[in-house]
């Protein structure tokens, strides 16, 4: 399922990498299957022998391209010694792909949602937290102290957590939307007009939901019905876009946009003409993480990571920079009211309450695959 | 064979020391080409030839999922292939890839044929470097080019309204996929056509006049012919590559853009996460590419030089 991707002067390079790995997925991960692929992570496997060789050496992180910036790097090679190098995916199965193909000893700290929490749990790709070495976790907000996705925290450590809705430009629209109905109902007025995100899971969840079934329906005839009420709104579609929509958006050839709101709220709080809205029948809710993997080389730098992102003043800094709504009641003191009182980041209870996590699916996810080739080859 | 008139210029007292010698002599005789093609070929054995049998044997596991162990082997994974969704996909794949080859050689062929025989010969290697170019730079830049001619408020849609014509839909339909496949892929057919237009043997031409031909006729009986190896090179070439472009169709394609590329790089990092039907795939878009080389060695290069 392709997630969030980066704002825009990284989507480039990652489409870039997505074409390589498309030219050259056959090679590679066959490659991979055959057990010949450590190649890249020759110089980590040392490393890994010896952990305890804490403040020194470089650690590698996996994340999302919005979850990092700079400064953060900066502080945290200035508090501990230690050098960081992040390598970013835009999409929970590419990593998951990535590892399984022999990546598992190249990084150190990794950031996947969190049904990949639970899939790589039972992949037995990562490693049981050591709770002595972590401080800071005691602050988490309520929900996230013992998440559906990883028992009590077992394996994973809440970073941020975000929404899927719709950013739509208000100076060209009269009418705001407020559910995903509004797409379907203006679908004339709107015609090109709309991307959705390239993302199965999403955008069939949400047709889902507007159906008033669950985003994580397996049944055959509710999936059958979202397949066929996507083909409506079909002609009124631009394309589907997980990245770079915000040129087209920006623009103006765009009027609507679906997208993950670590990406859409950015693009809102630069230009108050975007709104950032989530649907009132609800939408996804998605929590990320971070984890180490089992076999991931400097794990006493890990942990050491994993602690400096939960200093409450770090990651509200970081909250403000990037916009993140952070699970931890510490981090949410220190924040602005202007921030706090922000409904795209921080939507109402109520609202919260109608909205799903993305769950994992096992074999129907064969099914979505299916209908997701015959939406975009009809 | 061939080979004895080597041997035999060999000195008289090789010839006849001991059949141990003459078995040492060619067993030095093998070192060159070993030496010479060894590294080529093992490169092709470890990094081609072994990875596609890999997949080869993915792609016959019923929708494998890399966490699985392989238990049984069918032709489930090619057997889903033929369900019209596919097909579909298949299709529209090979229709741009078709679209474009055509749109190469229609567009090309003039160029080259001006290059080649036209333009100031000293200008030549110039000219064609200048032709050569774009290829300098990443095809995804080139393809970000045309979203910002070809979207609603790009460049194209401003000139039309500055001249009072209406605005046109062209960003993510087929034609811009076409445009785009198109524009990145016409260096190779315009090189591939100028070396075989290059080699026109003008006499004939100049045969051709002086029998009554006039220079349509020309051109279609003497000119069209001749460089037809080239034509069918070229078009391979494009067609290839363009069958498997998975950039252009996701950055200007609209909704309706799945292609087989993209289809194999949904199945292996995509939700589904099924190997064994995107090795299939792979395995279909291999074998595809392999018969139109193979034919083209086949019937392509017979006799190219029309007369010789």
């Amino acid at each position: 399922m392709p997630r969030r991707s980066s704002f825009r002067p990284n989507s480039s390079r990652r489409l870039f990498l997505q074409g390589s790995a498309a030219a050259i997925a056959g090679v590679a991960l066959s490659n991979c299957r055959g057990g010949v692929s450590d190649v890249q992570s020759g110089s980590q496997a040392a490393d890994s022998s010896s952990p305890t060789s804490s403040g020194s050496g470089t650690l590698n992180i996996y994340t999302w391209a919005d979850y990092t910036d700079d400064e953060l790097i900066q502080q945290f090679t200035d508090a501990t010694g230690i050098e960081v190098s992040v390598d970013v995916y835009d999409s929970n199965e590419t990593m998951l792909a990535k590892l399984q193909a022999g990546g598992g000893d190249t990084y150190s700290v990794i950031y996947p949602s969190d049904y990949m929490v639970t899939q790589m749990v039972e992949l037995g790709l990562l490693t049981k937290l050591d709770q002595s070495q972590l401080s800071g976790l005691e602050t988490m907000q309520e929900k996230w102290k013992n998440p559906v996705y990883d028992e009590n925290n077992t394996h994973s450590v809440p970073f941020v957590w975000g929404t899927t809705g719709l950013i739509y430009n208000s100076a060209a629209l009269s009418e705001a939307p407020e559910d995903w109905d509004y797409l379907w109902n203006n679908k004339d007025k709107l015609s090109r007009r709309i991307t959705l995100l390239e993302d199965v899971r999403e955008t069939l969840g949400a047709v889902l939901k507007s159906l008033g079934y669950s985003y994580n329906s397996t049944d055959p005839a509710e999936l059958e019905a979202a397949y066929q009420k996507l083909l409506e709104l079909k002609p009124a579609l631009a394309s589907f876009k997980s990245f770079g929509w915000q040129d087209e958006l920006l623009g103006g050839d765009v009027l609507v946009s679906m997208v993950y709101s670590v990406e859409g709220v950015p693009v809102s709080q630069e230009d108050t003409d975007f709104k950032y809205v989530i649907p009132s029948s609800g939408s996804s809710v998605w929590t990320d993480t971070m984890v180490i993997p089992a076999a991931a080389p400097n794990a006493e730098a890990a942990y050491q990571w994993i602690n400096f992102n939960l200093q409450p003043e770090v990651a509200a800094s970081m909250a403000e920079r990037l916009y993140l709504a952070s699970p931890n009641e510490a981090v949410l003191d220190l924040l602005p009211e202007a921030i706090l009182s922000d409904p795209s980041l921080f939507p109402s209870e109520e609202l919260l309450a109608r909205c799903e996590g993305i769950a994992p699916l096992g074999e129907v996810s064969a099914l979505y695959d299916e209908y997701w080739t015959k939406v975009t080859s009809a | 064979m061939s080979r004895s008139a080597v041997t035999d210029s060999r000195p008289q007292s090789q010839q006849v020391k001991g059949s141990g010698s003459l078995l040492r002599w060619r067993l030095t005789r093998l070192i060159g080409p070993s030496v010479l093609l060894g590294p080529a070929g093992l490169w092709l054995l470890l990094l081609l030839v072994v990875p596609v049998l890999l997949i080869l044997r993915i792609s016959l596991v019923p929708g494998l999922r890399p966490e699985q162990a392989i238990t049984n082997y069918g032709l489930d994974n090619y057997l889903q292939i033929l369900q019209p969704t596919y097909l579909r996909v298949l299709l529209r794949s090979v229709t741009f890839a078709s679209g474009t080859t055509a749109l190469c050689l229609v567009v090309g062929f003039p160029v080259a044929y001006w290059l080649a025989l036209i333009a100031p010969k000293r200008w030549r290697n110039l000219l064609l470097v200048v032709f050569i170019l774009p290829l300098w730079t990443s095809s995804l830049l080139r393809t970000y080019a045309w979203i910002t001619l070809l979207r609603t408020s790009g460049v194209i849609n401003l000139v039309l309204s500055s001249l009072g014509l209406p605005e046109q839909n062209l960003m993510n339909t087929t034609g811009a996929v076409l445009v785009g496949m198109t524009y990145s892929f016409l260096p190779y057919m315009v090189l591939i056509l100028y070396a075989s237009l290059e080699k026109l043997d003008l006499r004939l031409l100049e045969a051709a006049a002086d029998l009554g031909a006039s220079p349509n006729v020309a051109f279609w009986k003497v000119t069209v012919p001749q460089t037809l190896p080239g034509i069918a090179a070229g078009g391979l070439l494009v067609f290839v590559t363009s069958l498997g472009d998975f950039v252009v169709p996701t950055l200007l394609g609209g909704p309706s853009s799945m292609t087989i590329s993209r289809l194999i790089y949904n199945q292996f990092l995509g939700v589904s996460r099924n190997w064994g039907f995107g090795s299939a795939l792979s395995i279909v878009l291999i074998s595809a590419v392999s018969i139109a080389i193979a034919l083209l060695l086949k019937y392509g290069d017979r006799n190219p030089d029309g007369f010789s």
